[in-house]
This record gives structure tokens, sequence and C-alpha cells, in this order.
């Protein structure tokens, strides 16, 4: 999609005066149908993934991979070493599996940090990071997100999306300083 | 920021119709009579089995009161929202410790069965003496008069202030009771901590662990979580609380059971590895008891039941938000808080495995009775939450 002048449409925008207001117009955003959209907030909001209709993320699922494989690492290289390769009988300690005490520590150590660095990556990846500049920062009452300003994205990639019912719910969820942000 | 405030309670609050559960009631209370009878005939029977069954069945409900009081007590510190529809039930809870004190008279009295170290005079045994400045009987009595006196003050400020509000919302009741949380926080880690180490360390004297005092509060606070997910339950399912305590409040719930589950596994493996690796007998001897013979098998039912078995369950997010699979959970873990108590109390007394007892059952019985009938009496006196208090909207509204 263009603009008349030949520029890239990347998406619709509107900023919201509080996060009450945005809060609610991501239900109507929501309840309209469109897919490809996002809300834009200094601070977390409450409820904001209910009213987005974002579901379960599967970030979970992931950590707790990173976590399973983290035990499994650890599970093998000790009990690898200790009963298969070098059976040694250290501190009086016997080297069958009633030792497993012993090994707790290095199990709990290697699944905390494998769920860490599953979660680190799959938030990276998850988000389309590191990124280092994204066309909605061509707005540039945008700089505000991070300070006191609440936005509401639609995408132009949105299968729903028209320049005239992507404004017109814009202005009826409230937004202000509606606008057509370029691509580039 | 949800579409529940549509349903606001009414600014009366709810109340419990003591009537309607009559029949129970005297039904608890028949059963406690007859029970707390038995319990003193078996006091004369068989004083020493029947000392450490009334013991094992004091710490169960003293550690399950101790916990519904520190999470008031932390409610108020951190100034949370959540707690505010279901604090009421905790204070009612917390208030019992008043019965619980009257428990603790027939330990007093017991005390020679229970706790070897009355029995030694001075001068016999050289690690002993070395420790009677804390272990001796004027003392060990007042320190139980300071745990149970603090226990009982502070949780009836923490009540009456909070039923006061419940009339005029007066926000001054809040920071009076975040004051008396405050003071509340470290006074109840000396009590609890102590309290372990005089009432249950104390059953085997010459050991010692300065990790116990953390694994009894990490029993305690994790399992009256558990109980208080049951008693919500139950006043849900009795018709109350339907508009007030939501599925959020049951995830935030069943989120702190995963979370005391896992604190809880954390502190014991941390006493047991440390004595286990170090291997020198005078600290061994806890672990050797528990470790050996048919104790072997309540073990490691604790480590899977108490740990692994919850563990995995609560880390799914749609059983913290399913109140009736919750329950299943919290009903597990207080069964295995019950088993944590006897494995803790029992093998003092019967160290060639286990010998489950009569009295067991009976001192069980009569203490879970009676506190049953109790708390029949009190929750019907007040509200079932909180109707003026300043957060309570924040907590209705409760998302997470």
């Amino acid at each position: 999609m263009r603009t008349p002048y030949g520029h890239e449409v990347y998406a619709m925008a509107a900023e919201y005066p509080s996060p009450h207001a945005l809060y609610e117009a991501a239900k109507m955003v929501r309840d309209a149908g469109f897919k490809r959209w996002d809300v834009h907030s200094p601070f977390p909001i409450h409820g904001m993934d209910d009213a987005m209709g974002l579901g379960k993320s599967w970030l979970s699922a992931v950590v707790l991979i990173g976590g399973i494989l983290g035990i499994s690492t650890a599970m093998f290289i000790e009990f690898g070493s200790s009963w298969g390769l070098y059976p040694l009988i250290v501190h009086g300690k016997p080297y069958d599996w009633k030792v497993v005490p012993a090994f707790f520590p290095i199990m709990f150590e290697l699944t905390v940090l494998f769920s860490a660095f599953a979660a680190f990556f799959a938030v990276l990846i998850m988000n389309g990071l590191p990124r280092p500049h994204h066309p909605i920062f061509n707005w540039d009452r945008f700089a505000r997100a991070s300070n006191d300003g609440f936005f509401l994205v639609i995408e132009a990639r949105d299968p729903r999306f028209t320049e005239v019912e992507a404004r017109e719910l814009l202005e009826r969820s409230g937004g202000q300083h509606i606008t057509i942000v370029h691509e580039d | 920021m949800s579409e529940r405030l549509s349903n606001a309670p009414t600014p009366e609050g709810e109340y419990f119709e003591s009537g309607r559960f009559a029949g129970l009631s005297v039904l608890l209370g028949v059963i406690a009579f007859v029970a707390l009878a038995l319990c003193g005939a078996g006091a004369v029977i068989d004083p020493r089995q029947f000392g450490y069954s009334w013991m094992f069945a004091f710490a169960f409900f003293f550690t399950l009161c101790a916990g519904c009081f520190f999470w008031t007590i932390v409610h108020y510190a951190v100034d949370a929202e959540w707690t505010v529809v279901v604090r009421r039930q905790l204070e009612n809870m917390g208030v019992l410790m008043g019965i619980i004190a009257l428990f603790f008279i027939p330990i007093f009295f017991l005390r020679h069965h229970l706790f070897d170290w009355m029995n030694i005079p001075a001068g016999t045994e050289e690690n002993l003496d070395s420790k009677r400045a804390y272990l001796n009987l004027g003392f060990w009595v007042v320190r139980a008069v300071f745990f149970l006196g603090f226990f009982i003050i502070a949780a009836q400020l923490l009540k009456r202030f909070s039923v006061r509000q419940d009339k005029d919302g007066n926000p001054k009741f809040t920071i009076w009771l975040r004051r008396v949380s405050f003071i509340s926080l470290p006074l109840f880690a000396l009590c609890i901590t102590f309290a372990a180490y005089d009432w249950f360390l104390g059953l085997q004297y010459r050991w010692f662990s300065t990790m116990f005092g953390v694994y009894i509060f990490a029993g305690a606070a994790g399992s009256s979580m558990a109980l208080l997910v049951l008693v919500i339950t139950a006043l849900r399912k009795a018709g109350y609380l339907t508009n007030v305590v939501t599925v959020e409040h049951y995830h935030i719930m069943g989120k702190w059971m995963l979370a005391f589950c896992i604190f809880w596994a954390y502190i014991g493996f941390g006493q047991y590895m440390l004595i286990w690796y170090a291997n020198m007998p005078e600290e061994t001897r806890y672990f050797l008891v528990r470790n050996t013979e048919s104790w072997w098998y309540l073990s490691m039912l604790l480590v899977f039941g108490r740990f692994l078995g919850p563990f995995v369950i609560l880390l799914l997010q749609s059983i913290k938000k399913h109140p009736h699979q919750l329950c299943y959970v919290a009903a597990w873990t207080l069964f295995m808080q019950l088993l944590d108590m006897y494995l803790v109390v029992l093998p003092a007394l019967h160290g060639t495995g286990i010998h489950l007892s009569l009295w067991d059952f009976v001192a069980l019985i009569a203490m879970g009775a009676t506190l049953a009938f109790a708390f029949l009496r009190i929750v019907g006196k007040t509200s079932l939450f909180p109707v003026r208090d300043p957060r309570l909207i924040e907590s209705l509204k409760l998302v997470n």
C-alpha cells in the first residue's frame, strides 16, 4: 500500500491519553478482528494481553525445554563420569545411585542456567531482536512511548487493513493524533 | 481494569450463616469432646507414646496457624492488593492460635516424657551441660509463654483492627495494622525459629541444625497457603464469596504454593546435603534414624510427594487457574505437611522403624475437630471479607 506521494505505508497509528483509554481501545481493535497490530506504553498494563486477545505465550514451553536440557546435561556429565568413566570412591561415598544428593546442586544450577539462556534468546527471537531501526520511529510523537505516551498501531500488512476502516476505528476508540506511518 | 466491576459485592459484606451448618458444628463438637476425653485416657495409659502423638498433632496445627499468621502480616507489610478478599479467613485461622496455646498445656505436663534433656541431671553429660544456659526448664517455660503470647496478641490485634475497619472504613486502621505487622515480622521470625528449636529440635537435644527453624517455617507457609485454598473453596462451594474470589486469586495462591514447594525443598535439601556430605557423627544422627529401617520409605515419599510431584503439577498454569484441580494439590500438600511433621517428631521415639499408634490418630482428630469447631464459631461473626478495606476494589479487579 502506498500513499499518493509514493511512500510505502507501514501502519495507521494513534495516541491515547491514558492507559485505561488504551486498554478500552485495544478491546475494540481486537473485536474488530485485526490480527497484526500492537500497543505501546511506558509500563506494563495488567490485563492487556487479554484485552488484545493474545492468548498464552509459547515462551514457557521454550523455557521448559531449556530446563529439561539443562538437567539432562548435568545428569549426563555427572553420572557419565562418576559411574561410567571413572568410578572412584570420593570422600567415603559410594558410587551407586545413592550418591545422587551430591549431584543435585549441579543439576539445579544447570537447569536454572539453561532455562535462563532459553528464556533470554527465545525472547530475542520471538520479538525479532536485535533490530537497529523500526518504521514506527518515523513518527515523531512515538518517542514518548517510553515516557508518557500510550500508542496503538495497526499495521498495513494486516489483511483487514484499509485506510478508511483503520482510521475510522481509531477515531471511534478515542485515539488522538491519528496518522499514517511510513515504511521508510 | 477488567470487565468484572459490574458484579461488585454489596457494601454490607457477606455473612456466613452458622445456622445452616449447625449440624456439622454439633458433630464436630461431639467428635472433639469424645476425642479429647480419649486423649485424657491416653495421657494416663501410655504417657510417653501419647506425648509424642500429641506433639505430632500439635506440630501440624501449630505450623498451619503460624503460616496463616505469616501471610496476614506479609499482606500489610508489603501493602498487597490480591490478599484483601481472602485475608479475613487468614485472620480467622490466625486467632485460633489461642486454642493452640491451650493444646500446649499437655506438652508442659508431659515434658519429662518428651524432652530427655530435662531428665538428665547436671554434671552427667558434658555436651548438654554446655547448653544449660539455654536448655533449662525455667527459660524454656518463659520462651514458650513468650512465643504463644506473641502469636495470640498479634493475631488478635490483626483481627480486631480489621473488623473495626469493616464498620467505618477508616484508613487509620490500615496504618495501625501495618505497624503491628512491621513489629511482628522480626518477632515472627524469631518466635517460629526458636519455637521449632525448643519443641521439635529439642526432642533430640544432641542434634543441632541452624536450618531447622527455616525448614519448619517453609513447611508452615506452603501448607497454610494450601489450607487457605481449601477453606476458600469450601466457602465458595457453600455459596459464599462467589463474586469476590475469582480464578485470578486462585492463580496467585497456586503460584505461592509452587514457590513454597520449591523453597521447602531448597531448605530441606540444604539442611540434608551439608550434613550428609560432611558425615560427622554428631550431626548425622537425625537423618540416620530417618533414612534407615521403615522410616526410609516415608522419607522418600516426602521427597517425591512434598516436592517433585507438586512441583511438576503446579508448573502448569492451567492447574493453578482451575480451582477444582488446585484443591487436589492443596489437599495433598496438607497431607504431606502432616507426613513431614510425623517424620520430625515420631522417629525421636521409635528409632527402629515406623510404629503407628492409635494415639497418633486420636490426638490429630481431637485437635482438628476442636479447631474446626472453633473456626465455625468464629467465621460467622464477621463479614467473610473486609468490606471497607481501602484496597478492596483493587483486589476485586485483580488481573495477573
